[in-house]
């Protein structure tokens, strides 16, 4: 296995050009488990950690353009007011350690459905900078994730950074784990109150091949809630949300939980998340 | 012998003398270790729960770079030596040929089929991958019931059954009780439950590594390092299966980190690690990785309980009769069969009542064998008690303390014959219980769960009840005998005084995280009244500590702690007679207080054990007759067991829309008896506690239908991390044993014992107005939701 350390950017890129199957290393949260279990043995690794343009992070009015570099702790230490999303999924991420090493753009580019930061960039529409020799462009979220473990980066793209927008109203993010941290989640859910928008962004995870979002709840719950009044949430409404989104999911059963327990949890948590963010919209 | 009287060191929270280096790492774990010559070892498992073995073909990997050998269990079979089982618990047990390399045969997913041997670990381990083995898969056999259906297909296919043992207790029959037949008919109440004790991994924070020192020509030696907790078991069985001399065998167990019952194991890989050092005539180490250790090394518990109670209607038991079938896994562990039959005697709790039948059957299945894990019997036992207790309170509609203050033995009838046979020498079950409801706040968790049910509040509140008790200090030799278990329950211990006044101290019991090194220097300074700085404590190695069994079953203190009482007396004894020599006196007239022999009446000329040293290393002037050494040696063997007790409580949140269950409190208060440090007592109890809850909540070995271990790491094996556990409220009672002389118990298992029914009972007191009356282990979110929603569907 050969391990390319790159010191700037474009010779990232080059490298990633001239050798499509290296696999591009930051934090090694998820890619060095792979590896020191043998379900992977990449022919090259191509190691992000030395690159300056990759560690920052800066902020136009907008959006925020976290670098692939930046860890989940600097997210929550550094974003946290202004990606509130972000920040709880960040804080569910693993233990200290690892939310010291990995980052955003290492969940991307894993595009785990149990990821945990991808509902909350579905909810936002963030979307990713990807970048190669040929040039750059921005994937939106909800093209990224195509498959189990698969995203949309063409072979010789790198992750340069993740653009997610700042949404004036509430987020919220929660999961059910077999644990309470350390452990791949069940089931997630995160959603977001766009709220000159009227309108309500989700993101599913661990309950289908990708995250998802679930578009017909959106459309629903976006019409249905009382933007102008800030009344509370009119009865019915945070169930059909729930059921909504449970409808969206497809599920599988495995050793962390079955697809009927996934489906009605993440009804749950929609119907929970949806009273917490409208809460939280009315006292503000 | 007399108890202890005046002391300073017994009763003091003092930190560990040996948790700078354990905590560090910079000490003597065997994989730290590296010997002169040393090779590497990977080992080939089995991919499959069963199949025949075809063929081996090792030749590609014995070719391959920084290999030395590569071989497999054929190659070896002549000189490999079987493993044994020590507790053949019944005349007509089954018990299987365990190889520690299988030759013709595997049983389980992970069972060692062949090995290399390198330069370095990466190229063995990468070898392995060049060894061809052609496997035909034979049908698995993973559910006990199924398993023991006619027509089953067999894991030893020449004993013709899937039937370990069948092993009985009846209280009729021992003339300690009544026939349970007998009460059947009389009872006004019947509760029939089963309970299902789910499979765990014992999860030891090292994993298990051992160094084999092959013998260096004729007439030379072996030394063995082991991550075990049985360095003495380890010698005695590898020279009797392997006919290498004992003296020529030395083994050393360094500093060992966790066991929990899973190194209480002579194992393959030591075995493997013997005949690969032997086959190679250099030094070879073998550590394993996390993964191997989950499929490879013992697990636990895997245990259904079919319980019948019979109680009168003001709740007043009548009778118990209880049926196991307990999952043996593919070969027979150390202690495999008897681990049921360390709960047999534990089933009847705290409680008196007249009858008691229990029958257990072990079951041979295509998995990793079971063997002892942190309680070993005595979780299954209490659990299922304190759970059917439960359900007798809600039948008769009392709060369930209540249905138990009816039913346990009071503190005024200690000793107490048992109908399981036992005698409890002292306890005091209303103390503890009554300080456990106070730091509670029983009666306020009960209004508010009354408020929440009116409320229907989603978040319903259960309150967890669990009083324990639990037989420690193993054991008394005569009675292992009589239960057919091949060895003695004795310990060792040895006191040197050195020529300035320092001692060392030898002890037979190897600790592998329990803090022996200071609770014996405790125990020592008060004994011989020297500073506990002066005491060091020497174990674990077969050349110092030459005779002891080792540390399992909360045994090291209740039984080597008295064997280090009685040497220390003897030195002392000793000391007395010198003392009186040089102080010019009768040894009748000395007496020996605050660290010094003084002449009854003349306080003011005193020798202590040091000056007394001193003038044995000398020997100017010794009394006649007196051999100038100031050593000991004792050995105790126990009359009787120790019954540590305590109550548990704990209030459980559980969300009914998510099954997501969150423990608010949770309050112990223990007697284990004399504490000799509180501070290692406490940590004994969050940490039993932590592994109680765990089984309750979070862990789970769970195979799949072709028998592979699914949960074979720790991202799928979830044992809780700090944020899953609540704070923990510990406090304790006193009431000393009477069953040896330092009044002591046993701390080990009892946190462990006791948190996991206390914390089902009180998932299912939230969940009872639903009509939900279990919830399988680990009550996961799903599992509560599931146990809900059949109830209300």
């Amino acid at each position: 296995m050969d391990f390319l350390r790159p010191q700037t950017w474009p010779e990232a890129l080059a490298r990633k050009a001239e050798r499509p199957a290296a696999v591009p290393i930051a934090g090694g949260t998820d890619v060095m488990v792979e590896v020191n279990f043998d379900r992977r043995r990449p022919e090259a690794l191509l190691d992000l950690t030395r690159i300056p343009e990759l560690t920052g992070w800066e902020r136009d009015e907008r959006a925020i353009r976290i670098g692939a570099n930046v860890t989940y702790t600097r997210v929550i230490e550094e974003l946290g007011a202004e990606l509130p999303g972000l920040a709880m999924a960040s804080r569910t991420v693993g233990s200290p350690q690892i939310r010291n090493r990995g980052t955003i753009a290492g969940n991307l580019g894993a595009a785990s459905p149990a990821g945990d930061a991808h509902p909350i960039l579905l909810a936002l529409g963030a979307s990713v900078e990807a970048e190669s020799v040929r040039g750059t462009r921005l994937i939106p979220a909800v093209e990224f994730y195509v498959g189990v473990k698969r995203h949309s980066l063409a072979p010789d793209e790198l992750i340069r950074a993740v653009h997610v927008p700042l949404s004036p109203g509430p987020q919220q993010f929660s999961k059910i784990g077999t644990r309470n941290a350390m452990v791949i989640a069940v089931c997630s859910f995160a959603l977001a109150l766009d709220v000159p928008a009227r309108r309500v962004g989700t993101g599913i995870g661990s309950a289908a091949p990708t995250p998802r979002r679930a578009v017909a709840a959106e459309d629903y719950v976006s019409g249905a809630l009382p933007w102008e009044s800030r009344d509370p949430i009119p009865d019915g409404v945070g169930a059909r949300f729930g059921e909504l989104v449970a409808q969206t999911a497809s599920p599988i059963d495995d050793v962390r939980g079955s697809a009927a327990y996934r489906r009605h949890a993440l009804a749950v948590l929609a119907r929970r998340n949806l009273a917490w963010a409208w809460k939280e919209y009315q006292c503000a | 012998m007399t108890a202890v009287a005046e002391n300073t060191e017994v009763g003091r929270a003092r930190l560990r003398k040996e948790d700078a280096r354990l905590l560090t790492g910079r000490t003597r774990w065997t994989d730290n270790i590296a010997v002169p010559g040393m090779l590497h070892m990977a080992i080939l498992r089995s991919p499959h729960a069963h199949a025949r073995i075809n063929s081996v073909d090792v030749s590609a990997a014995a070719a391959a770079p920084n290999v030395v050998a590569a071989f497999c269990g054929k190659d070896v079979a002549e000189t490999q030596g079987v493993l044994a089982c020590a507790w053949p618990v019944t005349e007509d047990i089954v018990m299987p040929t365990y190889l520690p390399l299988a030759v013709t045969e595997v049983r389980h997913v992970g069972e060692p089929v062949a090995v290399v041997v390198a330069r370095d670990r990466a190229s063995a381990v990468d070898a392995l991958q060049l060894i061809e083995v052609d496997y035909d898969p034979l049908p698995v056999v993973l559910d006990i019931e199924a398993a023991l259906a006619e027509g089953s297909p067999l894991v030893h296919e020449d004993k013709g059954t899937n039937k370990c043992y069948t092993w009985v207790f009846d209280s009729a029959a021992a003339g300690s009780g009544g026939d349970v037949a007998g009460v059947v008919a009389d009872a006004e109440i019947t509760i029939k439950r089963r309970y299902v004790q789910q499979r765990l991994i014992p999860s030891f924070m090292e994993p298990r590594s051992v160094i084999v020192e092959p013998a260096a020509g004729e007439g030379g030696s072996w030394t063995v390092y082991s991550a075990t907790q049985i360095p003495h078991i380890l010698r005695f069985l590898l020279a009797a299966t392997t006919g290498t001399p004992e003296h020529k065998i030395r083994v050393i167990a360094p500093d060992v980190g966790g066991g929990f019952g899973g190194k209480l194991a002579v194992t393959p890989e030591e075995w493997i690690a013997f005949a690969a050092a032997n086959r190679v005539g250099r030094p070879v180490k073998y550590t394993e990785t996390r993964s191997e250790a989950m499929v490879s090394a013992h697990h636990g518990r895997d245990v259904i309980q079919d319980l019948t109670l019979y109680a009168k209607r003001d709740g007043t038991v009548t009778g118990l009769d209880v049926k196991l079938l307990a999952n043996m896994g593919a070969y027979l562990g150390i202690v495999t069969p008897g681990v049921p039959l360390l709960g047999a005697f534990m089933y009847n709790g705290i409680y008196k009542f007249p009858a008691y039948r229990f029958e257990c059957t072990g079951v041979f299945t295509t998995t990793t064998k079971t063997d002892a894990y942190r309680g070993a019997g005595r979780p299954e036992a209490t659990y299922a008690i304190e759970r059917i207790m439960d359900e007798l309170a809600a039948e008769v509609g009392i709060d369930p303390m209540e249905v138990r203050r009816r039913n346990w033995i009071r503190h005024e009838e200690f000793p107490f014959g048992t109908v399981a046979g036992l005698t409890y020498d002292s306890g005091n079950y209303e103390a503890a219980t009554d300080k456990a409801m106070q730091l509670l706040g029983y009666d306020e968790l009960r209004a508010e769960q009354a408020a929440r049910r009116e409320s229907n509040d989603p978040k319903q509140l259960g309150i967890g009840i669990s009083t324990y008790t639990e037989m420690c200090g193993l054991a008394p030799s005569r009675v292992l005998g009589a239960l057919r278990y091949g060895a003695g329950g004795w310990e060792s211990a040895s006191v040197r005084v050195l020529p300035t006044g320092k001692v060392e101290v030898v002890t037979g019991s190897s600790p592998h995280g329990q803090g022996h090194v200071t609770s014996w220097s405790q125990i020592v300074a008060d004994q011989l009244g020297v500073p506990f700085d002066d005491v060091e404590v020497l174990h674990g190695d077969t050349r110092t500590s030459h005779k002891g069994l080792d540390t399992y079953g909360s045994r090291s203190l209740a039984v080597g702690g008295i064997a280090l009482v009685m040497a220390s007396q003897k030195v002392r004894e000793k000391a007395r007679v010198i003392a009186a020599h040089m102080l010019e006196c009768s040894p009748d007239d000395v007496e020996f207080a605050d660290g010094a022999f003084r002449v009854k009446g003349s306080p003011e000329a005193s020798k202590t054990i040091a000056d007394c040293a001193l003038a044995v290393f000398a020997a100017h002037n010794l009394p006649d007759g007196v051999e100038p050494t100031l050593d000991s040696e004792a050995t105790f063997d126990p009359e009787g067991f120790s019954f540590p007790h305590g109550t548990h409580l704990c209030a459980i949140e559980v969300d009914t829309e998510t099954g997501e269950v969150a423990i608010r409190q949770y309050v112990c208060v223990d007697d284990v008896g004399r504490v000799v440090n509180p501070l290692i007592v406490e940590g004994q109890v969050h940490g039993g506690v932590a592994q109680g809850i765990a089984q309750a909540l979070y862990e789970e070995a769970v195979y799949d239908a072709e028998g592979n271990l699914l949960t074979s790491s720790f991202a799928d094996y979830t044992l809780p991390s700090s944020a899953d556990l609540p704070d923990i409220v510990s406090d304790r009672t006193e009431t000393p044993a009477t069953s040896n002389p330092l009044g002591v118990k046993g701390v080990g298992e009892a946190g462990t014992i006791a948190a996991t029914p206390a914390v089902v009972n009180a998932i299912v007191d939230a969940l009872r107005p639903f009509g939900v009356i279990d919830v399988q282990m680990p009550c996961t979110p799903e599992r509560v939701w599931r146990a809900l929603k059949e109830v209300i569907a």
